[in-house]
């Protein structure tokens, strides 16, 4: 019985545990303002489907304008990092705010960089 | 009886040997009818043991026909000669043959069974003369290649001889465990239960002792006919396996866990080869798997007229007024949309009617 038990436990620790060659893992944030746009994403998709709801109130010509008006104030009372405007897409690895292509999430010199080193795949140097 | 009974199955197997093509149909006619009369005339006799081929043989209703008596007196002639007891006394003749055989031999039964098989198949390979001459007769009643149907009847019978050779084998030695192994075993704790029990007095309403004697004895012979015997092992005991299951999932404590974790880390090696390590990806969740499903992750087991006739969740709304329209609009986009799940989408209306009952008061200012 418990034999078995801690079969079920091995075959499930086996899937979930890397091995044991180390892989490299970021454990820090590049910088505190890269910190940050994680925590607003986070933020932002808690209260995704609340805000949702409440903009199809506020947005809509059928309900009364009162409750349009609740609903506008009910809304700015939300945490000011739950919405989605807040959120900046920073480079990857540098967390530079611009030059940052949406595809590779990298900053145009760190793109430059790989693509180089020929370690971006199916991306050439233009030519024509 | 039994000899007819087998040349009569070999009858009906001949119905489908192959025929020429010219003849066909009048040949499957004659051959029909004769099985349909013998299959007649062994109606008239006890029934026989080997009853699946003749269900092909009644199928047929022609009418008989007088060529065929020759064939008739024959077989009748058999049946007076053979006896079923006669059969029985070759049967044990050969059973404690047998016997000697695999005490001489020794304790491995399996051993003597395959020495045993073969003796006999040389004994029986020439057939028994009384067959020879019936499956004569059968050929010379068939209208054509008299020869070649006769020697393959002579075949079939012989493989037929070997099979049923190898049958009585295992049923003799079966037999042969059973008695052995009763005699061997004590009487159970039931049985002895069962005579204390039966020694209990069992006393009428005016205190007079009944005779126990014959109550127990008859509950002794019952018992004995049905516990005796060596278990046959049919049916497997299933009935634990569960119970086991629903220990082990209960019960993983953490030390367990931790352990397994530890055990792991020290015995997974690093992967031999990019097979390995894409496997390794996969378990981990980087890689998809493949061939790609794209509804990977999605469990929706529920039907279409779910997502789209969401009109019963509207229950709690008011039936007139902007609220409703303003959900009939809601319910519209949601079932337009494949991405939500169900539940997701009952969710969502139900969102709505909270808030909606929280804003009452304020509807009804207005």
């Amino acid at each position: 019985m418990a034999a078995a038990a801690l079969c079920w436990a091995l075959r499930a620790a086996r899937q979930v545990l890397p091995s044991s060659c180390p892989r490299q893992v970021r454990s820090y944030y590049v910088d505190w303002r890269m910190l940050r746009d994680v925590k607003r994403r986070k933020m932002a998709y808690e209260y995704a489907d609340e805000r949702l709801r409440i903009n199809a109130i506020r947005k809509n010509s059928i309900l009364p304008k009162e409750l349009q008006e609740v609903a506008d104030k009910e809304i700015a009372a939300l945490p000011r990092d739950s919405c989605p405007v807040r959120i900046r897409n920073r480079c990857v690895l540098t967390s530079r705010p611009r030059g940052v292509k949406r595809r590779w999430r990298l900053s145009r010199i760190v793109f430059r960089h790989f693509a180089d080193h020929a370690q971006m795949s199916g991306v050439q140097r233009a030519m024509w | 009886m039994y000899k007819a009974a087998r040349v009569l199955w070999y009858l009906c197997l001949l119905s489908e040997v192959k025929l020429p093509s010219r003849r066909q149909t009048g040949c499957k006619q004659k051959l029909f009818s004769t099985s349909s009369v013998l299959s007649k005339d062994k109606d008239k006799s006890a029934a026989s043991k080997d009853s699946p081929p003749e269900g092909a043989a009644k199928r047929q209703e022609d009418g008989a026909e007088t060529s065929k008596q020759q064939l008739l007196d024959i077989i009748g002639n058999m049946k007076v000669e053979v006896s079923y007891r006669k059969k029985l006394q070759q049967l044990k003749a050969s059973e404690n043959k047998k016997q000697a055989m695999n005490k001489l031999e020794g304790l491995d039964s399996e051993g003597s069974v395959p020495q045993g098989i073969t003796e006999d198949t040389q004994r029986d390979k020439p057939l028994n003369p009384e067959l020879v001459k019936a499956a004569s007769a059968v050929a010379s009643s068939l209208p054509h290649n008299k020869k070649q149907t006769e020697s393959e009847l002579l075949a079939q019978l012989r493989r037929h001889e070997e099979t049923t050779d190898k049958q009585k084998k295992g049923g003799t030695i079966n037999i042969r465990n059973v008695i052995s192994e009763m005699t061997v075993k004590r009487q159970s704790p039931a049985q002895w239960g069962a005579r204390i029990s039966g020694r209990i007095s069992l006393q009428d309403e005016d205190g007079q002792r009944i005779r126990p004697d014959r109550s127990s004895a008859q509950s002794m012979d019952s018992r004995r006919s049905l516990k005796v015997g060596k278990r046959l092992n049919i049916f497997t005991k299933a009935s634990t396996e569960p119970e086991h299951a629903l220990k082990t999932v209960s019960s993983p404590t953490i030390w367990d866990l931790e352990f397994a974790k530890e055990v792991a880390a020290v015995t997974a090696q690093p992967p031999r080869n990019g097979f390995e390590e894409m496997i390794q990806w996969t378990k981990e969740g980087i890689l998809w798997e493949f061939p790609i499903d794209n509804e990977f992750g999605m469990e929706d087991d529920a039907e279409f007229h779910e997502h789209i006739f969401l009109e019963k969740h509207l229950e709690g709304f008011p039936k007139e007024g902007p609220i409703r329209h303003f959900m009939e609009l809601v319910i519209c986009g949601l079932s337009k949309n494949p991405y939500l799940s169900v539940k997701q989408k009952v969710e969502h209306i139900e969102w709505f009617q909270k808030y909606f009952e929280g804003k009452k008061e304020l509807l009804q200012e207005i």
